[in-house]
């Protein structure tokens, strides 16, 4: 049989063709119904930023939009509002949570991934899991019950021991210790705990069993393994979950509501009584509030949406890299 | 040990000693070393994979294990440097001697005998986000060892493996910029540096094309002067090639756990091996 080799050049240049794409009913109305429920929840955050925009203008337009994010005041009965003092304490307050919550929660992926023995395992697994189910009024509770009092102790060992550091020091020696910044934050930190866990601890769990082998084989001991191969590849991962908690303690309101001294300037003595967020703000305002102050509140809380979105935004898209690396 | 005869320049004299004094820090602390693995059995759970299996690998010497897969030469070799323990089901009875002393005794850590008993895997695991310098240094971060001069330990370990003419000129690059039978070369590099007695090799081949095996076997039979290596291996022309020493691994029967059926001198197992099984496998008439 003989092999005809074509003229390539006589031939004309190739065009991709088109191809049938033929869907069945039942795929057609699946993928409408699917794509509905996509298009539901893309509504519902663009609804939301909108309802919040249009509501916001007249009390910007009162306040002025620069003065309403550069002063700390809050009049109602004159129409002046800033909330500039709110949005540092909605950080001071996210910021300490994550430096409790952090720690407690690596420590605690670390153990269930690397060193518990099954059965414990799957005890802390679920109970993490439940904490993360547990409705914030309860922390809120108990943090204002049971967790004031032992925290105003290490509150005040902090400032005796730590005074060097400026976070740590009281604008007067005999300062209040209760309903502060410190607690507030401790207790959010324990309810960002949860999504901080299961994140890093998912993220861990992909480092290929391989390179941990590998790095046991050498010689390394558990520990060294962790700083030498898990720790470096979960990195990013474990900043994404960090972020996201850091998220969730921006948003986190009632049990801010429910302990903080109340206040609208920014406090800068996180040991000490009074500070406030936006969303305890929020709460605490909310019913009492009329015509010219909803409008403010609602300004408020585009800032705390539009915040949290990037936030939110950004460590998405962190843990979304590392599962493409991975 | 020669000293140096050629005429050299100052620079050459100066890195050749730093080399000298890691052979001699390479040599220093052992030499090589003997395994002795008695009645060994292993469990997964409640399944029992190996059965009294004992076996002597001597220093300096290639000791290879054969057999048809699930036969359990993997798991006898991990349990050779406590990987086995890693499975959390994983049990094991009888005694594994390094020099005379029993490495699952209180006189020797898990993490000492890893690093007395070196391992390099199956598919190639050098450590993606580390140079490949840092590749090989990595194995005295992770036990807490340090080297006085860790540029001449890389050169030294690379050479051993065989790896330094071609990546002499990027250490700085990333370890998984090689191709597959040079990473395997590093990892066999990075086992090297933390100066184990004995190297274990879970068939370190089966993943590389035939020039990069035939480089790795170059590289074993240059490293059973100064070190006892114990290689498993599916190939038994390589098994031939490399080895002094061989041992045959066998299930008899689905549900059996392996059982050593013959050991002894490469050339006897392969050539007049007593056992009528033997002879069969390494013909190629089953497995």
């Amino acid at each position: 049989m003989a092999l005809t080799t074509p003229d390539l050049q006589a031939l004309e240049e190739q065009v991709p063709r088109d191809i049938a794409r033929t869907v069945t009913r039942g795929d057609r109305i699946f993928r409408t119904l699917c794509a509905s429920a996509a298009a539901v929840s893309l509504f519902i955050i663009g609804g939301t930023a909108l309802f919040l925009a249009i509501k916001a203008v007249p009390a910007l337009q009162k306040a002025g939009l620069v003065s309403f994010f550069t002063t700390s005041v809050w009049n109602p009965t004159v129409g002046d509002f800033g909330v500039l003092g709110l949005l540092i304490g909605t950080i001071i307050i996210a910021t300490v949570s994550l430096i409790v919550a952090v720690p407690l929660a690596i420590g605690l992926a670390l153990f269930i991934n690397e060193y518990s023995p099954a059965r414990i395992r799957r005890i802390l697994t679920s109970s993490v899991d439940l904490l993360a189910a547990m409705p914030s009024i309860i922390f809120g509770m108990w943090g204002f019950f049971a967790l004031q009092a032992p925290l105003v102790g290490v509150a005040a060992w902090l400032n005796l021991h730590l005074s060097a550091i400026p976070f740590f020091r009281l604008s007067e020696a005999d300062a209040p210790l209760l309903r502060s910044s410190f607690i507030v934050g401790t207790v959010v930190a324990l309810m960002i705990v949860p999504i901080i866990t299961s994140v890093s601890r998912d993220v861990m769990a992909q480092c290929p069993r391989s390179q941990c082998e590998a790095a046991l084989a050498l010689g390394g001991s558990r520990w060294g393994m962790i700083k030498e191969v898990l720790l470096p590849f979960g990195k990013a991962g474990i900043t994404g979950a960090v972020l996201l908690g850091f998220g969730r303690a921006l948003g986190e309101t009632i049990a801010v509501a429910l302990i903080i001294a109340f206040t609208v300037q920014a406090n800068p003595y996180v040991l000490e009584q009074g500070g406030g967020s936006i969303a305890s703000l929020i709460a605490i305002k909310f019913p009492e509030a009329q015509d010219l102050e909803i409008s403010a509140l609602i300004a408020a809380g585009l800032a705390l949406f539009s915040m949290t979105l990037f936030v939110n935004l950004g460590a998405r898209a962190i843990v979304r890299r590392t599962q493409i690396a991975a | 040990m020669t000293t140096v005869e050629s005429p050299r320049t100052a620079a050459d004299t100066a890195t050749n000693r730093q080399v000298v004094s890691s052979e001699l820090l390479a040599e220093e602390p052992h030499g090589s070393s003997r395994i002795d693995a008695t009645d060994v059995t292993c469990w997964f759970g409640k399944r029992k994979v190996l059965e009294r299996c004992s076996l002597s690998m001597e220093p300096g010497k290639v000791t290879a294990l054969i057999g048809p897969s699930g036969c359990g030469k993997s798991t006898f070799l991990r349990s050779l440097n406590r990987m086995h323990e890693l499975v959390p089901v994983a049990a094991i009875a009888g005694t594994i001697e390094l020099d005379g002393v029993d490495i699952y005794s209180e006189e020797m850590s898990p993490t000492e005998v890893r690093s007395r008993i070196g391992m390099v895997f199956q598919k190639p695991n050098p450590f993606p986000a580390m140079s490949i310098a840092d590749n090989v240094l990595a194995g005295l971060g992770l036990s807490g060892m340090s080297h006085e001069d860790p540029k001449a330990l890389v050169e030294q370990c690379l050479r051993r493996a065989g790896l330094w003419a071609e990546v002499s000129d990027r250490l700085d690059e990333g370890g998984m910029s090689l191709s597959g039978g040079q990473q395997q070369r590093l990892c066999i590099a990075r086992a090297l540096a933390v100066h184990p007695d004995v190297l274990l090799m879970d068939e370190p081949c089966s993943a590389l094309d035939p020039i990069s095996t035939r480089v790795i076997e170059q590289t074993i039979r240059e490293l059973c002067e100064e070190i006892t290596i114990v290689i498993v291996t599916h190939n038994m022309q390589q098994a031939q090639r490399v080895s002094d020493t061989c041992a045959f691994f066998l299930v008899e029967s689905i549900g059996d756990p392996g059982r050593i059926v013959e050991a002894g001198p490469t050339a006897q197992v392969f050539e007049n091996p007593s056992d009528p099984r033997t002879y069969d496998y390494v013909t190629g008439q089953f497995g």
